[in-house]
């Protein structure tokens, strides 16, 4: 059926000709009609909806947030004002600093696994969709279960003295290898790494897949016929669709990954000696914990700073090709 | 259909599965075995016997039933809402121009990183102030208001892929701006829109914070079996349980939904005769 | 979802006198129908309690609206996830009106004091009569500023060392009464290929040694001025507290510190009560559950405990114990329904309630028969010590207790004397911005 439109589309999009047609030759029809709003009214009735509940529940926390990082908050005592001093005692803070060191660390070394990992695995499968149905709902299931209860799973497999990992190590003849490794300074943060990975990679799976998937099934088919080899398939039509699910699972993954949270409380709780305190974990400890809300709120404050200096550029390239 | 694809695909994918099943094989298995069996680790086979006790336990202690339902209704409400709102959004902000388009999307963007500890403060007052505490709504309320931060990416991340073609020629057609949302871009959007239902119901169905602080009498399953384990005794087997039942419920979403990511491609092939 | 590890850290200083404490216990004569008037109206409790204390805490309630029938009981349930009192902070900084507390954390009954969150109890003591049943010393336990703010329900003693009896029998030795037989028993247990002791330092319970160790080479009054900064964490009494440790360490007492740093406080409880492969670990009374339910032991046979042994400084005579009351919030609307049910938790029926989840009441109208032998014997313990202090990590504030666990984890992996002076530096510097 679709053969042509598969040389004229092999980056991915499936145009339908007969409307490219029409697009083509009759614009000097394009009047609107009464009803058809300008673009601005049209987009303010289509976002305001959802700015009322982004308004409530995000920007006026948020703005509480930015007014809290100015006062000095110890448990339920009354606030005290202080400016700046906040931020400045947080980058004075050596855990705050070791937090950061970690995050770097762990944000990006974990998405880059979960992405790579599920990436490739929905390459894959979408090569045999119907046949790897079952294991894409097992590898979603770890996504999941909550993440406290994952993480008691990965206690138990990390237990330095009947843990399942050094005792499949010991089996194997590997007993040299077997290491307590959540408390080991140098291991930890590796060990935690891994089983957020394992967490984290039915994400990756699912948007890609999907993104995949969303392209008529047509182009493999055809291509198929055409004989192209899997290898072939899989770089010049699966790869390039895949992409925004790619995009995708990189932003939620490293977002996620800079507020992570739960699972280091369950498996480390931020040690062995604060070698696995994230900021993440660092926000949570100084507003939960020490209920210094002030503290707490100056270090997020920070955070989404540092968010928005990565993600502006990315955010106005993306929307300077709208239209 | 796929005849042609390789024989090895299925089983390199099944053996990666595995490994991913294997902790929750165990919460499986901590489930049905007991207690004095297990705490070394549930691969033990020491002894090996079978028991339902958690299982019972957690249906006597715990209504479960009335939990479900309270998660059900938070759940189904604070999904549709990004559902039907995200992608108008996500397409406004990629087709249309206006005003603080930029600005708007990337706050909007950005709040993913904001904890909910912090949110749920100044929520708590604000809720107190218009009486919603202990009302479903103070929950589902930011559930969906803190989703948008990545369902209009989501969304819109898709869109920088669709067709402009189409939407040129229902212009032309003399489509206004919101008609070529309902009749060209919505229909033709239900791949996103499944990963935004997935997701969101995700998320929202195995929260506990925000129900455990905005409700009272009705709670949902995951506040209801947070009180499970005890401080002191940590009741591994009946939070198994928990676990599998509060688990159970997105994977079912996950499979029904999942099949739109295959429909919303031949929905699109169709739209193109 | 409550997660290990945190959580029970449960002190406050108080000093001396509590020699009447359980003095009074072992008899157990007491008389219900004590209340003084019918309660009624609805009581609105901030509960964090879960599993089979929140169970116990349930059949408390229930136990008292059979008596009271027209009381009830509505509970606001924190977000407990890791320390509970986060979210309890929310709760009550969020405007949510509720009358009684339980609290388990002197620091944060000074917090709550200190911003006029909770009201003092002093007329309930003397309207319900409290004074009959509990010894002043849990009285003054209560105590800030003259006022007394808690009705403290039940205790737990933190010096006692667990073991199973199976694992001295293997290694021929008895449960040592002296520093010098415990620290001469480690060849002996060795030579079996058993770690002596299990140090769990994941998180916390790792100082529960230090603290012991603490009181009988310094003495509570020592405790009691590092948790009030009075005297600096580089004084010589806490650098001979760790120089002790250190010689534990040295006798090869635990595994490798990174061994002890991934282990959490059930993996050592495991280690010690089930597998046998460690034989002493030092922690409250809560794994007593642990060991009966999940291990299915039987109390006094299978494991029982010694008292921390006597080091010969002077100090043998001290205990370290944790507890836990009832706070009563400015918020409070049913101020009788709450005092009634204060006095009630000190009754011989709540005792005996509480009895069977395995916690002491510290009440004199407490039957002690009904404990299990374990408990019995710790609670004789804690009434032989003539002095006892609080857990010391939780009372100190804001994010110094955190440092503190983190230097002593710092400390495990290198026990010598200069990492002394330095882990006890860092500590001191933390201190000194935190009160």
């Amino acid at each position: 059926m679709v053969s042509g439109t598969l040389d004229r589309n092999s980056t991915g999009e499936a145009l339908p000709g007969r409307i490219t047609q029409m697009g083509g030759g009759s614009h000097k029809r394009a009047t609107s009609r009464k009803w058809a709003w300008n673009d601005t009214t049209a987009a303010w009735i289509l976002i305001t909806p959802l700015l009322i509940f982004f308004v409530i529940s995000v920007i006026y926390p948020l703005f509480e947030t930015f007014r809290l990082s100015f006062f000095d908050i110890r448990g339920v005592r009354a606030p005290k004002y202080v400016g700046f001093g906040n931020y400045f005692k947080l980058f004075g803070d050596p855990n705050f600093q070791s937090a950061l060191k970690a995050t770097f660390l762990w944000t990006f070394v974990s998405t880059a696994f979960s992405v790579a990992i599920g990436w490739g695995l929905a390459l894959i499968c979408s090569l045999a969709p119907r046949a790897t149905l079952s294991f894409r709902v097992m590898i979603f299931a770890a996504y999941g279960v909550a993440e406290a209860v994952s993480g008691f799973m990965w206690i138990g497999i990390y237990r330095p003295d009947v843990g399942l990992l050094n005792s499949l190590l010991t089996t194997v003849g590997l007993e040299d290898w077997a290491h307590p490794w959540l408390g080991d300074v140098k291991t930890a943060i590796w060990a935690l790494i891994a089983a957020y990975v394992w967490t984290q990679v039915g994400l990756p799976l699912m948007t890609c897949f999907a993104s995949i998937q969303s392209v008529p099934r047509n182009l493999h088919e055809a291509a198929y016929i055409d004989g192209a080899s899997p290898m072939k398939i899989l770089r010049y039509i699966v790869m390039p669709l895949s992409l925004p699910g790619v995009r995708v699972a990189i932003f939620i993954n490293l977002l996620a990954s800079l507020k992570a949270f739960d699972l280091i409380f369950v498996l480390t709780g931020g040690g062995p000696i604060r070698s696995t305190e994230t900021i993440g974990y660092f926000m949570y400890r100084e507003s939960m914990q020490n209920f210094k809300l002030g503290y707490g709120a100056a270090s997020t404050v920070i955070l989404l700073l540092a968010v928005l200096v990565v993600s502006i550029p990315v955010i106005m390239k993306r929307t300077g090709e709208a239209r | 259909m796929n005849t042609r694809s390789p024989r090895w695909i299925p089983y390199l994918v099944g053996s990666v599965a595995l490994i991913w099943i294997i902790p929750i094989l165990g919460i499986v298995v901590l489930s049905i075995r007991p207690l004095s069996e297990t705490t070394l680790g549930w691969w033990q086979v020491d002894e090996l016997s079978f028991t339902l006790n958690a299982w019972k336990v957690v249906w006597d202690k715990y209504p479960l039933a009335q939990a479900f339902w309270v998660s059900v209704k938070i759940t189904t409400l604070a999904t549709l809402i990004p559902v039907l709102l995200a992608p108008a959004g996500a397409y406004a902000f990629h087709f249309l121009k206006f005003r603080f388009r930029r600005v708007l999307l990337i706050i909007i963007i950005n709040a993913f990183v904001l904890p909910n500890q912090l949110v749920v403060i100044p929520l708590f007052r604000l809720w107190r102030e218009l009486g919603l505490i202990d009302n479903i709504w103070a929950v589902i309320i930011p559930s969906a208001g803190l989703s948008f931060a990545w369902a209009v990416f989501l969304v819109k991340n898709y869109l920088e892929d669709f067709p402009k073609e189409l939407i040129e020629a229902a212009t032309v057609d003399g489509c206004g701006p919101i008609g070529r949302f309902f009749h060209i871009v919505l229909p033709n959007s239900l791949t996103p829109i499944a990963a935004v239902a997935i997701l969101q119901f995700l998320w929202t169905w195995n929260g506990l914070l925000l129900p455990i602080v905005f409700l009272r009498s009705e709670i949902p399953l995951t506040a209801l079996l947070a009180r499970i384990q005890g401080v002191y005794d940590l009741n591994w087997d009946q939070v198994s349980v928990v676990a599998i039942v509060t688990t159970i419920v997105p994977l079912i979403i996950f499979i029904v939904f999942q099949r739109y990511f295959t429909s919303a491609a031949s929905n699109r092939s169709g739209s193109k005769e | 979802m409550q997660l290990f590890d945190f959580g029970f850290e449960r002190p406050a200083s108080l000093k001396g006198l509590i020699v009447g404490t359980v003095a009074a216990i072992g008899v157990a004569a007491g008389s219900t129908a004590a209340l003084s008037q019918d309660a009624s109206g609805e009581i609105v409790m901030i509960n964090w309690l879960g599993g089979a204390q929140g169970e116990m805490m349930t059949k408390l309630q229930d136990d008292f609206v059979a008596k009271n029938p027209k009381a009830s009981f509505r509970n606001i349930v924190p977000q407990a996830a890791g320390d509970a009192r986060g979210g309890i902070r929310q709760i009550i900084l969020g405007g949510e009106q509720a009358d009684l507390l339980i609290n388990t954390w002197p620091a944060f009954r000074k917090e709550l004091a200190d911003s006029g969150l909770i009201i003092p109890v002093d007329n309930v003591w003397e309207e319900q009569n409290l004074g009959d049943k509990l010894p002043d010393a849990w009285k003054n336990l209560s105590v800030l500023n003259g006022d007394n703010y808690g009705v403290t329900y039940t205790f737990g003693n933190r010096s006692g060392i667990w073991y199973q009896t199976s694992t001295l029998q293997n290694a021929n030795i008895e449960a040592p009464t002296t520093w010098e037989e415990f620290v001469g028993g480690f060849a002996a247990l060795q030579a079996k290929d058993i770690t002596p002791m299990a140090i769990p330092a994941k998180v916390w319970a790792h100082a529960e040694w230090f603290e012991s160790i603490l009181i009988r080479t310094a003495g509570v009054e020592t405790a009691t001025k590092l948790a009030n900064h009075e005297i600096p964490w580089t004084d010589p009494a806490v650098k001979t507290a760790l120089g002790k440790w250190a010689e534990l360490i040295e006798a090869n007492c635990c595994r490798d510190p990174n061994t002890m740093l991934a282990t959490a406080w059930d993996n050592a409880v495991d280690a010690s009560l089930k597998t046998g492969d460690a034989a002493y670990v030092l922690m409250g009374m809560w794994l007593n559950t642990r060991a009966k339910v999940e291990y299915g032991k039987t109390p006094g046979t299978d494991y029982t405990i010694f008292q921390f042994p006597a080091m010969g400084m002077g100090h043998d005579n001290t205990s370290m114990v944790d507890a836990k009351e009832f706070n009563m919030l400015a918020t409070a609307k049913n101020l009788e329904g709450s005092a009634a049910f204060m006095a009630y938790m000190l009754s011989a029926d709540a005792a005996a309630i509480m009895a069977d989840y395995g916690l002491a009441s510290p009440s004199s109208d407490a039957d002690t028969s009904l404990y299990d032998p374990v408990v019995r014997k710790s609670v004789e313990e804690v009434a032989k010590a003539e002095k006892v202090q609080f857990v010391l990590g939780d009372l100190l504030p804001g994010d110094l207790g955190g440092e503190y666990r983190v230097q002593l984890q710092k400390f495990l992996t290198d026990p010598s004397s200069n990492n002394i002076d330095q882990v006890t530096a860092a500590i001191e510097a933390v201190a000194a911005g935190a009160y």
